[in-house]
């Protein structure tokens, strides 16, 4: 379902990680190239043109997220991020600085692959003809504001409909408490988390099959929320 | 510095004069006595060999010679042992010279006026020199005791210079009481409960012992003397303390000599403000000593957190990412042997990233780092999250997971939490059997939000549950049977503590079972929310 012309670049300096990467991506029809630092990883987004880039943050030249600001002047490439152990106040940086996800190490090849065909979905999307997103059972009209859960449709509010459709345009991927915030409460709650978190509860008993242990919309501790692409992604530690 | 020199050295110098005039006028009627018999048969002495002398000349030039030959013992006797012996060698050369070289000789009676003049000039200029040398005498030897008492201060603050603890000064001035001042100086260390250690018997007269007993260990104690009435020495008490505490109580006797009491009260007094400076300099010293001690901490958790983050998950992720390639790979899903391999490396890869997330927690709270971001948060995300990140080590036990309807949110570091929950998660796994049931149950309940975690194991006697909490406790009856390194709960509690909650563990005893709740507060729930 991938297409075979998609090309990652790996920017980490540890051989076996890139290995492994190669491997994993190489088995699901990616083609890959390598940089061990920064200055090859940059040299390499220039030249060749990935349609994702795999970033790590602990690089021996340059930190990543000085890489990632150098990217982003120039590039909307998708960047998915490796990073170390908790630092949550790191990855809300990084995604606001313009990362479209994040894995922490140790990680699983299948939620890095996940994660990337997000990113890609979402970078082509402007080139697909379909409004309709489609998260496990639920599908999103984007266009004709439609919300069906097992093809039957559910009603919303207005700021729960908004709320699914910012997660809905980045299915896949998560989405910080400040961007959602901001654009549903443009006005004076925007910093108010305690009202995004009652918003949260309210859709999961629309949209959850059991709101207690929601899978479709799931909570990235400290970060934000994510809408889960397909089910058994939840299962993935 | 020279403001706080000034205040603690006008406190003993005042104390000192009062004390010295005290002794003083309580020894107002032992002055006289203090002369020995010794000296005044010396200077008698003296005056007989000028006698002795002056009788082998004739009569004429011996009295001529005698004014001036008897003032020689005069002198001695005020040098040597000061005024009484000189007085009593001024009137008894008058009376020799009145007896044996006036006319008639042999008798007190003066024939000649003149003579009668001079004798009683020599008198005079006899009394007057003798008590001139004497005071000279004693002006010199108060000048010699100065400089000894300073030669032994400077060789005392030279100990202290090489104090570096507490103890080692509290030896330093036993050793310097007991050298300089003999023994009857003694040291009592002050107690935890604000006393001082009672004396040994018999070390200290019971009049001492007893003040002792009844002075506590304030800071700001003032000296005080007290009077040995069996032996009619005196004996000096005063606290050793810096400005934070008082570290013990030093009593001297300092004997009954008027002369001697106003200096060793003045040493005394002088080492010990010696004593309080040093233990300022201490003070300052265990202050910086400790602030060195947390930037160490603190460099080594950085460091620690470094290696540990970098050189340990490295090559972790690396098999944990390789593991979940060969997961995916068709070949390896298709042989069950193969399949049941990777995911044993999985499983294993798992558990050693567990022990170093714990190492890392750990190395957190002991360098005191625990500082929770908090956030509002959905409890139900936080177990949820929990549950999710031990879903390989619950696999083998039944999950129930209950929430009550109406949880408020709560403001917590949720990553925290999460945590301590997982501890609890694993702990639960790790204690009860393959195949039994672990249930979490959420609830809100008087403004707390309650997790509780209960299994069907092995339960907690009392006796472990009095130990549970500390650093790396691990049960006798577990250690050879369950792997583990007892900073689980340890880091569970201090985590959750930090959040302003409790953990609570009850058990019905062994076997049957253990039930840990964490109680987090929650403030009144947010209104005004709108659609």
């Amino acid at each position: 379902m991938n297409k075979p012309s998609n090309v990652v670049l790996l920017i980490d300096d540890e051989p076996k990680i890139r290995r492994f990467l190669r491997a994993g991506f190489e088995l699901h029809g990616f083609s890959v190239i390598e940089a061990e630092s920064a200055a090859d990883g940059l040299k390499a987004a220039t030249f060749n043109a990935p349609d994702l880039i795999v970033l790590d943050l602990a690089l021996p030249d340059l930190h990543g997220t000085e890489v990632l600001d150098r990217l982003r002047s120039w590039s909307n490439v998708p960047v998915i991020i490796l990073s170390v152990v908790s630092g949550e106040d790191e990855k809300v940086r990084l995604l606001q600085s313009g990362a479209d996800d994040y894995v922490v190490k140790p990680f699983g090849m299948a939620e890095l692959l996940a994660r990337s065909e997000a990113a890609l979905r979402r970078y082509f999307k402007t080139a697909t003809e379909n409004p309709v997103v489609s998260a496990g059972p639920l599908s999103v009209d984007l266009v004709g504001r439609a919300v069906s859960l097992n093809k039957n449709q559910i009603r919303l509010t207005r700021k729960e409909y908004r709320l699914l459709h910012i997660l809905a345009t980045h299915v896949g991927l998560v989405v910080t408490h400040d961007q959602l915030l901001k654009e549903i409460w443009s006005g004076n709650q925007r910093d108010n988390i305690q009202y995004l978190r009652i918003l949260v509860r309210k859709l999961r008993q629309k949209i959850e099959t059991d709101p207690n242990h929601p899978r479709l919309l799931v909570t990235e501790s400290g970060v934000g929320y994510r809408l889960q692409a397909r089910l058994e992604d939840s299962s993935v530690g | 510095m020279a403001r706080r020199l000034a205040k603690v050295g006008a406190r003993p110098a005042g104390t000192s004069t009062r004390i010295a005039a005290r002794v003083r006028a309580k020894l107002a009627l032992h002055r006289f006595p203090q002369t020995g018999v010794l000296p005044l048969g010396a200077s008698l002495l003296c005056v007989g060999l000028v006698t002795a002398g002056l009788l082998l000349l004739d009569q004429p030039r011996a009295l001529s010679l005698a004014p001036i030959s008897y003032l020689i013992p005069v002198i001695i006797a005020a040098t040597q042992w000061g005024i009484w012996p000189a007085t009593l060698a001024s009137i008894a050369s008058t009376g020799a010279i009145d007896f044996f070289f006036t006319t008639p000789r042999y008798s007190f009676w003066i024939d000649d006026p003149q003579e009668v003049v001079d004798l009683l000039l020599f008198l005079t200029v006899a009394l007057v020199s003798g008590n001139l040398a004497s005071r000279l005498r004693r002006e010199t030897e108060t000048l010699r005791q100065r400089e000894k008492e300073i030669a032994y201060l400077y060789e005392f603050s030279r100990l202290l210079a090489a104090c570096f603890t507490i103890s080692d000064l509290i030896s330093a001035i036993q050793n310097y009481l007991s050298r300089t001042l003999g023994q009857q100086a003694v040291f009592f260390a002050a107690t935890a409960d604000g006393r001082f250690e009672p004396p040994e018997a018999g070390s200290v007269p019971s009049v001492v012992q007893e003040s002792v007993g009844s002075v506590s260990a304030t800071i700001g104690t003032p000296s005080h003397a007290i009077i040995d009435n069996s032996t009619q020495n005196i004996w000096l008490l005063r606290t050793v303390c810096s400005e934070t505490a008082v570290h013990g109580l030093v009593a001297v006797n300092i004997g009954h000599g008027s002369h001697k009491v106003d200096a060793k009260t003045r040493r005394f007094e002088a080492m010990l403000e010696e004593v309080s400076l040093t233990l300022q300099r201490l003070d300052i010293e265990k202050a910086m000593e400790d602030a060195r001690l947390h930037l160490q901490a603190q460099l080594l958790r950085d460091a620690f957190h470094g290696t540990l983050s970098h050189e340990l998950c490295s090559p972790l992720a690396a098999i944990q990412g390789s593991a979940s390639v060969l997961e995916t790979m068709p070949l390896v899903r298709q042989d069950n042997r193969i399949r049941s391999l990777v995911e044993g490396m999985s499983d294993e890869v798992a558990q050693l990233e567990g022990f170093i997330k714990n190492l890392l927690s750990a190395t957190r709270v002991i360098a005191g780092g625990v500082i929770p971001r908090l956030e509002w948060a959905d409890p139900r995300d936080i177990v949820n999250a929990a549950v999710r990140g031990r879903v390989r080590r619950l696999a083998a036990h039944k999950v129930e997971i209950e929430f009550a309807d109406d949880l408020p949110l709560i403001n917590v570091d949720s990553g925290l939490i999460e945590e301590s929950c997982g501890q609890l998660l694993e702990n639960a796994a790790k204690y009860s059997p393959s195949g039994s049931t672990v249930s979490i149950d959420t609830r809100a309940e008087h403004g707390r939000v309650i997790l509780s975690i209960s299994d069907q194991g092995v339960g907690i006697t009392p006796d472990e549950q009095q130990q549970l909490g500390r650093r790396s406790f691990r049960s006798q009856r577990h250690q050879a049977t369950i792997p583990g390194s007892g900073l689980g709960f340890w880091i569970a509690s201090t985590f959750v503590r930090a959040n302003g909650g409790t953990i609570d563990i009850s058990s019905r005893g062994q076997g049957q079972g253990t039930k840990a709740s964490i109680a987090l507060p929650a403030p009144r729930e947010l209104t005004g929310f709108s659609q």
